[in-house]
């Protein structure tokens, strides 16, 4: 039993810059669609949020996130976000969400990914998924796929270690509003597998409340709760995880 | 709309009624949760110690076998029993979890079991782990009274080599954080001390690599992420579990993870594992004999 030696700052320092990098070509990329989409009066949407929360594995811990939701067109959305937690635990975004409207509501494809250093494990963790969808006023509905890959950041390519794959699992988000989607407020209730920066497998649903309010021309306020249990259905289920989250959003 | 909610709730008042599904026990269980069961099984180590098993070859035999579900029957249970104390280079015989079905069966199983006395006489221990369905229905006590201890190591000792066996209890699908730091503190502790190789077992099983695997919980990726980064660490050769009831070994990060497949009455293919521990650790699984 010979604990490895792990350049940890090395790996550190290295996850910092690209995560640097990947915030700076962002914040690029989205100036110039911003100039290029105000001047069509569609609307860009930046939203920042501060979480707190606390598990059993991490303890307490803080996430910061970046989220832009920039329409293309009228029938297709694109999004992508980074998240820093002091858990030591870097993420980035990244989906593209054509929308079919129909008399009542709208159906949507969601293709999206995730991606996790998860600097404190030495875990690449990336997640891809596609799921079909249907929103109106008050429900929103999706469903579809999700794909795993996990690695170690110091794998050994000659080793028998694997690139653990989890090939198929469900993807699904279930999703009740108090009022109209283009309400000034609102409320909702939503149970999924995955949120912005993290999926869990089919059994491991995540509770969240959220909110938003429209407190100025342009400006949102942004909160919501969440609870994740373990082991519901298959297992003794316990409380695992909550977090708290407010933020906002600025709509171009 | 009243036909719409009487239809979807019905089932579910059914499937409640059933004697042998615990189903608030799926949506949060009645058993004392992980910290106070860990707390309770440390209180039992700290009185009777962690059990040395001195073994007068460097290489023997350990049985792993999960998931028997004893109901009204222990017929593969007491064949499993039965086979590892008749091995005489097996001198332990591990039991993954899910020991029982439902509720009211732990007489039943934990009958075939040898005594502290026979398992004196036939050189061979069992341990066990407690699965879901051990702790469903507020089961805790009746494990705690037939089995004692949730959390535990134990340590086998050959003329040149000795080797560390690690318990968990992961039947909530969380460690916890007390089992958690237990974990760490015991495998930085252990690392010193120059153990030939290292196993941990449990019940709940790490990833959800193919279908066969799909219709049971695992825990939350942050647990996965820490785990495995944590059983790397330390070198640990060897992860096995239940669960699942399928067969599946894969390599992750230079530990092993086994899943065992079920041993319930009656199963399509009961097997258990039967691991050769040497200076290599070997392995094959052993479908029981009919």
């Amino acid at each position: 039993m010979q604990p490895q030696k792990q350049s940890h700052n090395h790996l550190l320092h290295k996850t910092i810059s690209r995560f640097l990098t990947l915030c700076a070509l962002l914040g690029t990329a989205l100036n110039a669609r911003a100039a290029e989409t105000v001047e069509q009066h569609a609307p860009i949407v930046l939203k920042t949020c501060v979480e707190y929360a606390y598990n059993y594995t991490y303890g307490h811990y803080g996430n910061l996130d970046f989220i832009a939701a920039i329409p293309l067109n009228r029938y297709c959305d694109m999004g992508v976000g980074v998240q820093a937690s002091t858990a030591n635990i870097y993420s980035a975004m990244a989906n593209v969400c054509p929308k079919f409207p129909v008399r009542v509501g709208e159906f949507f494809v969601d293709t999206r990914f995730i991606y996790r250093a998860v600097v404190r494990s030495t875990t690449h963790d990336l997640s891809a998924m596609v799921s079909l969808g249907y929103r109106m006023d008050y429900i929103s509905l999706q469903f579809g796929a999700l794909a795993r890959m996990m690695d170690d950041m110091n794998r050994e390519w000659q080793s028998e270690d694997k690139i653990m794959v989890e090939p198929v699992n469900l993807l699904y988000a279930i999703e009740v509003f108090v009022r109209p989607q283009s309400s000034r407020w609102n409320l909702s209730f939503r149970m999924a597998n995955f949120n912005d920066f993290r999926t869990e497998r089919m059994w491991q649903p995540m509770f969240m409340i959220n909110t938003h309010c429209l407190v100025a021309d342009h400006w949102r306020m942004l909160a919501g709760v969440e609870l994740k249990p373990t082991g519901m259905f298959h297992l003794d289920a316990s409380f695992y995880e909550a977090m708290a989250r407010v933020g906002f959003a600025y709509e171009f | 709309m009243k036909k719409l909610f009487i239809s979807i709730l019905l089932p579910f008042v059914l499937l409640a009624c059933s004697p042998n599904l615990d189903m608030l026990g799926m949506f949060y269980g009645q058993s004392p949760r992980n910290d106070e069961r860990f707390e309770a099984s440390m209180l039992y180590n700290e009185e009777h110690g962690y059990p040395v098993i001195v073994f007068d070859r460097d290489e023997y035999r350990v049985s792993f076998a999960s998931d028997f579900h004893v109901d009204t029957s222990t017929n593969n249970l007491q064949r499993w029993i039965d086979l590892t104390l008749m091995d005489t280079l097996c001198p332990v015989g591990i039991m993954l979890g899910d020991l029982v079905n439902a509720q009211g069966n732990f007489p039943r199983a934990a009958a075939p079991f040898p005594s502290k006395e026979e398992e004196e006489a036939n050189h061979t221990r069992f341990f066990l782990t407690p699965g879901n369905h051990d702790l469903y229905f507020g089961q805790w006590n009746e494990w705690l009274g037939c089995f004692f201890t949730s959390v535990y190591y134990f340590e086998v000792h050959t003329p040149h080599a000795k080797d560390l066996y690690i318990c968990l209890d992961s039947s909530d699908g969380t460690l916890g954080v007390k089992q958690m730091n237990w974990l760490k503190s015991l495998l930085s502790q252990k690392s010193e001390e120059g153990f030939r190789h290292t196993v941990v077992y449990t019940h709940t099983h790490m990833f959800m690599q193919d279908g066969r695997q799909g219709h049971t919980s695992n825990f939350p990726m942050e647990e996965t992420y820490e785990l495995t980064a944590l059983l790397e660490q330390y070198g640990v050769d060897w992860y096995v579990s239940g669960h699942a009831h399928c067969q599946s070994v894969t390599s992750y990060k230079g530990v092993k993870y086994f899943i065992t497949n079920s041993m319930q009455d009656p199963a399509g293919q009961p097997a258990y594992l039967y691991a050769t521990v040497a200076e290599q650790l070997q392995y094959e699984y052993i479908e029981l004999p009919k």
